[in-house]
């Protein structure tokens, strides 16, 4: 009921605001003598009033608004399962919500994948025409991306960050959950597309084509440039926590190396995001009212959308991934029972990768007509990022080695990462070095490269953070059978499918493409039905979760024998996390040290805190 | 510890002959033009050069995955902290690695395709022939500006060019961006409106989509609704052949 009334009160003055929005537009334009709707002008200006009235509807009035104005502030309460459903401030109900809202993006894009593999199976056009494998594969680009861009640092980065720094939440709640609650209009608006035209872009969006084609693109760019904002909010936010709200005694050398990766991950995040939004914004203002950024016989330049775009959406690259290293090199140590080899340099990697990532855009435009001059300078800088790179592979490597690796399904998703992120960036050199990627840019060996990368490296790592923190979020074990039996398929399944796709991609075969040069028929298909079985381990996933989480057996405060905060607090924890704020003593990777203690965490008494206790 | 690091090594070895026996096999496409043998070269210089890396991952964690496991959980590894000269000997191994890719094959290469550094192409920057591309939302327009001859979906339906002869080709689009590609020659570049791009050829062997569909000119820059159709069979032929075809052209 108290689900129902918060969706329902967003829903409506949503569309109020929207109806406003469209109406005020209207009069406007009939006041300066045009017609009262234009689909631009009049869906923006709608969006914005509708978004911010879903805001206010769904519980930010009440808990946030209401202050704006002297009035007197209150949250719904909403008891069991439906706190997830209310404008929540906890970041353990907000980490749930990203995490289970992007798991459930990410099957949907991941049937998008399964429309494109079928199709693809054989070459010319089987059951979709051009423009709908367009849409699709449109749809399927974007949704991944935000599900990459999201579901760490969302999910599992809002669960676990104020946890293992020992603070109650994160530096600034309602701020938090406002960036969830704009999450539900990017998805509806891109759920729309097709409704209106379908992408016909890809993610990239690339102009003269983003400005000309149809007006799916608009809800897109409005889309994108909410999510972006998110995204930065998001990144403000962990910042501020990392730096402010470390419980005594942990100090920057003690920081688990995951929260140092969230730290470089969310500045990332603040300092690139606009580029994005700003591209979009530049499309979006050309479209509406002809501005001409993009438009050469105007005086434009297509070429300026590609730098303004790659300059955020190359370190959004390392926004996914670093994050996914961080959590592989946390459950590789924990799982190794070894301290974590080498943290120092792992976090030096880190920030190199912070460093140099913001300057290394432009090999995505090694075939794009910009001047020749450019290209030595960044085939070198992008080559050098694999020097912080190959630190984090020090680390795990140095960390498994004279280990007593504990196998857990965790830890099978962690080695994976690894696994499979050396064939990524591997691949990655021949797409750095322009004398080869003029051949292969645009290809099937981009998409498998990027794919080895952002799912070999990323998405391998959430899966086995899920299973990490599946006790700890739900207070349920997990069937440990199904989790590796969920590992090794997709594993399986993975590695088949885009091991091949190299092969078609240096033979000739572009990528965003609904129909292929029949000489690589064969080859195609292999890749269509490995990619159907990788799509079908989620199954095992999908089904463990519900029923785990459902009747699972009850789990313990800390099954891994894990020494990070987090597991020093019952599961799920208090809403406060700690009954009183720890304090920390040592390292959190002094696994074979005798009598090593990371923090003295006060137990809850029986019956309640003591008198004038700590807190 | 030492028995451990030799089985890694051994893994490591065998992993990069098994691999190496792969990276021989044919998995090129055909041979176009002179830059195709540049390419494949680097190409296979870089897959030998990746190789080892790779592998020596692969050994590592694979290794550890059957060497180091334990059932219960309970026990600790040794208290290693990586304080010592590994890291350093790490980071000076990786950094030498890349800085020698960075250096060859990647500036040397990148030196020999550009001609003109302020330039938006690939090659050398004089030609024996020119061809005016010109892409358009969704197929491609060649002229010949020297011959007074343009060939398009309709009037021709290929690109036709001489061997052994450097041609030039001008790149522009009316729309929108289009990449002008042909997997043969193993190179491409954007076709933007406002910009003239270019890229020099020479093709060394004839050859025709009909026998290998590598020599086409395909559009592989997203363009809208028939991108994946945005394609024109290309034929090498010989120089005799190629005034005749120009002649035959002209005629009609």
């Amino acid at each position: 009921m108290y689900a129902l009334i918060s969706i329902a009160s967003g829903v409506a003055s949503g569309l109020i605001g929207f109806y406003v929005g469209v109406g005020l537009t209207a009069l406007v334009r009939v006041a300066f003598g045009h017609s009262p709707w234009d689909a631009q002008i009049s869906i923006t200006v709608g969006y914005i009033f509708g978004l911010v009235g879903w805001l206010m509807g769904i519980g930010m009035w009440g808990a946030w608004g209401r202050e704006w104005f002297g009035l007197p502030t209150y949250a719904r309460k909403a008891p069991g399962w439906q706190r997830y459903f209310v404008f929540n401030s906890d970041h353990k109900v907000i980490g749930i919500q990203y995490l289970v809202t992007f798991v459930v993006v990410f099957l949907l894009a991941g049937l998008l994948a399964m429309v494109m593999r079928a199709e693809l199976a054989q070459a010319g056009n089987q059951f979709l025409s051009n423009d709908q494998y367009n849409a699709v594969m449109g749809l399927h680009g974007i949704l991944m991306i935000a599900v990459a861009v999201a579901a760490v640092i969302g999910g599992i980065g809002n669960y676990a960050v104020p946890l293992m720094i020992g603070a109650q939440d994160m530096a600034f709640p309602r701020l938090n959950a406002l960036t969830y609650w704009l999450n539900p209009p990017v998805a509806l608006l891109l759920l729309l597309t097709p409704a209106l035209g379908g992408l016909e872009t890809g993610w990239t969006a690339y102009p003269p084509l983003s400005v000309l084609t149809e007006n799916a693109q608009l809800l897109f760019n409005l889309a994108i440039i909410t999510f972006g904002l998110t995204s930065i909010l998001g990144g403000l936010n962990f910042i501020a926590t990392i730096i402010f709200l470390r419980a005594p005694g942990m100090t920057w050398g003690r920081l688990p190396i995951f929260v140092w990766s969230m730290f470089v991950a969310s500045w990332l995040a603040l300092l690139f995001t606009q580029g994005f939004a700003a591209a979009l914004l530049m499309v979006l203002l050309d479209r509406a009212f002809g501005m001409s950024f993009f438009n050469a016989e105007a005086g434009g330049d297509p070429l300026l959308y590609q730098h303004v775009f790659w300059f955020y959406s190359h370190p959004a690259v390392y926004i996914m991934v670093v994050p996914g290293f961080g959590l592989a090199l946390e459950l590789i140590t924990h799982f190794s029972r070894k301290p974590l080899f080498a943290y120092k340099y792992a976090v030096g990697g880190l920030l190199g990768i912070l460093g140099l990532s913001g300057l290394v855009w432009a090999h995505h435009m090694f075939t794009s007509g910009m001047p020749n001059y450019l290209h030595g300078p960044f085939l070198a800088l992008t080559e050098a990022i694999s020097i912080p790179t190959g630190l984090i592979f020090l680390s795990a490597l140095g960390t498994l080695f004279m280990g007593r690796l504990w196998l857990k399904t965790p830890m099978l998703f962690a080695m994976a990462v690894i696994f499979n992120f050396a064939l990524g960036g591997v691949t990655g050199i021949f797409l750095a070095d322009v004398p080869t990627d003029i051949h292969l840019h645009d290809t099937y060996f981009v998409v498998a490269h990027f794919h080895y990368t952002i799912v070999g490296g990323e998405i391998f790592a959430l899966f086995g953070a899920i299973y990490y923190y599946f006790p700890k979020m739900t207070g349920r074990m997990y069937n440990e059978t199904l989790g590796k039996l969920h590992f090794w398929w997709m594993f399986l399944g993975f590695n088949v499918t885009f091991f091949l796709m190299h092969w078609p991609g240096i033979l000739g075969m572009n990528r965003r493409i609904a129909d292929y040069p029949s000489s690589l028929e064969g080859v195609n298909l292999i890749i269509s039905i490995a990619a159907f079985a990788l799509g079908a381990s989620f199954l095992v996933f999908v089904y463990n979760m519900v029923v785990s989480w459902v009747r699972g057996p009850v789990a313990e405060a800390n099954p891994w024998r894990a020494r990070t905060l987090e597991w020093q607090t019952s599961s799920p924890p208090p809403i406060e996390n700690f009954p009183a704020p720890p304090v920390v003593r040592g390292h959190p990777y002094e696994y074979g040290v005798p009598g090593a203690v990371h923090a003295i965490v006060p137990t809850p008494m029986p019956g309640g805190a003591p008198a004038g206790g700590a807190k | 510890m030492a028995r451990h690091i030799v089985n890694i090594v051994v893994i490591w070895v065998v992993l990069t002959v098994l691999g190496a026996l792969v990276l021989t096999l044919d998995y090129l496409p055909v041979i176009g033009a002179e830059y195709s043998e540049e390419f494949d070269g680097i190409f296979r210089l870089l897959a030998f050069m990746g190789l080892p890396v790779l592998t020596f991952v692969f050994a590592w964690v694979g290794y550890s995955f059957f060497a180091f496991r334990q059932r219960t959980g309970e026990s600790e590894g040794p208290a290693w902290w990586g304080r010592n000269w590994v890291p350093i000997a790490w980071l000076a191994v990786t950094a030498s690695l890349a800085i020698t890719v960075m250096i060859y094959p990647g500036l040397t290469g990148l030196a020999k395709l550009q001609a003109d550094p302020r330039g938006y192409g690939w090659g050398e920057t004089g030609a024996d022939l020119v061809v005016k591309v010109t892409g358009f939302r969704w197929s491609w327009a060649f002229e010949y500006p020297e011959q007074g001859i343009t060939v398009n979906a309709v009037q021709g339906r290929e690109l036709v060019l001489p061997v052994d002869a450097t041609v030039r080709f001008e790149v522009n689009s009316t729309d929108v961006v289009h990449s002008f590609w042909i997997p043969a020659f193993r190179m491409k570049i954007d076709a933007i409106p406002g910009r003239t791009t270019y890229m020099v050829v020479k093709p060394v062997a004839t050859g025709s989509y009909a026998e290998d569909q590598a020599f086409r000119a395909q559009c592989a820059e997203l363009c809208g609704l028939d991108h994946s159709k945005m394609v024109l069979p290309v034929r090498v032929v010989e120089r005799e052949e190629f005034e005749a075809w120009v002649q035959q052209m002209k005629a009609q």
